[in-house]
């Protein structure tokens, strides 16, 4: 999915990967854990305001898991952080399995995985 | 502008009479801006009552300050009450009007909206019964419409802008924390926390409730469900709570 990168399609994604999770059964818990870091990890590449260019999101379903690869595309020399800050990392720690922030060729670049927990008793 | 100092019964009373007969606009103006600025405190007052409910203060303080606009237009000298008297009931009813217009942020249809209130029914009802937090499908079962509608809904939540006027919004225990009391000195996370420093003032910024949310989220590890049973509000509330949150934060860490 390739959308403008701006601020007001992060809630289409935020559907996207909600909609995923439940068909994978998670939990309403989980879901919105999900979207929390599908938010946290656009910010960077959308910024506050929205940036010129676009964003590529793929979101890859497998056994109970989510992936969710997020690509910047801007204008070259755009200046964008490439690494989570401690705050970040802290929230995406609590509510994904895992999540990175980089680069691919200069591009901006984040992934994110989230499993379905077993039901604890 | 006037210094704030307080004035007697009857001073207000003169600048009242001043304002109304007022020859110049110029004069008027003055008068009126003496009267504003020696009840502004009263505002603060008013408005300090309604500040965790999820609205930054100073606009809380600007909708008080516009029913204070109000109670002085209407204001009839030959009534023998003061004015502050007066004005109070019209301040409050201003802030309490404030956020029941404001209550969603855009404007919602209102199918969305009774779905909304259904859903958070349903949800704190499933999750008490399962011990769990409940699966979309689930929810969808129970509420009798589609899972896309489901989410649909929780999406809709985030649009909901305010608190309950019913909701609580002291701490549990009935003393007031700080999120200071609130961070054990032996929490392993906090060992790591560089971003302290710059975030602090945006952390000191934020209702007691919403720091409360934060620091039992990712500091405690409790989920939403969790959290909504230990402050005795709903899971969608604490969901928008927490993502109005994050996105504070993110703003300010922006602009740092």
């Amino acid at each position: 999915m390739v959308v403008p990168a701006t601020p007001s399609y992060l809630q289409v994604l935020r559907l996207v990967a909600a909609g995923l999770a439940s068909r994978l059964a998670f939990t309403i818990d989980e879901i919105e854990d999900l979207k929390i870091a599908v938010d946290e990890l656009s910010a960077y590449l959308t910024g506050s305001q929205g940036r010129e260019g676009s964003i590529d999101i793929a979101f890859e379903v497998e056994g109970s898991s989510i992936t969710i690869h997020g690509t910047g595309r801007f204008e070259p020399g755009h200046k964008v952080r490439t690494d989570l800050t401690d705050f970040s990392k802290m929230i995406l720690e609590t509510v994904v399995d895992s999540a990175s922030l980089g680069q691919t060729n200069g591009t901006p670049t984040f992934t994110l995985v989230k499993s379905k927990q077993l039901e604890s008793t | 502008m006037s210094e704030r100092a307080t004035l007697g019964k009857e001073e207000v009373r003169e600048l009242f009479r001043a304002y109304r007969s007022a020859e110049t606009p110029d004069e008027q103006t003055a008068a009126k801006d003496q009267l504003v600025n020696q009840h502004i405190g009263l505002v603060e007052f008013l408005a300090r009552r309604f500040r965790n409910r999820g609205e930054p203060l100073e606009d809380l303080v600007q909708v008080g300050t516009i029913g204070l606009l109000k109670a002085i237009e209407r204001f009839e000298l030959d009534r023998e009450v003061e004015f502050s008297t007066y004005a109070t009931p019209t301040i409050v009813g201003e802030l309490k009007r404030h956020f029941r217009d404001k209550g969603w942020a855009v404007r919602v249809p209102r199918r969305l909206q009774e779905l909304h209130l259904e859903l958070t029914k349903v949800v704190g009802h499933l999750g008490h019964d399962l011990g769990r937090s409940p699966t979309v499908a689930e929810i969808a079962k129970a509420a009798g419409v589609t899972e896309e509608a489901v989410l649909e809904g929780l999406e809709v939540a985030q649009a909901y802008n305010f608190t309950s006027l019913d909701a609580p919004i002291d701490t549990d225990d009935g003393g007031s924390t700080t999120f200071a009391d609130q961070l054990g000195a032996d929490d392993e996370h906090l060992e790591n926390l560089e971003y302290r420093a710059s975030l602090a003032p945006e952390m000191a910024k934020l209702p007691e409730r919403e720091r409360r949310i934060l620091y039992l989220r990712f500091f405690k590890g409790m989920t939403q469900s969790e959290i909504a049973e230990r402050l005795g509000i709903s899971q969608m509330h604490v969901s928008r709570l927490l993502n109005r949150t994050l996105g504070q934060l993110r703003e300010a860490l922006e602009e740092a």
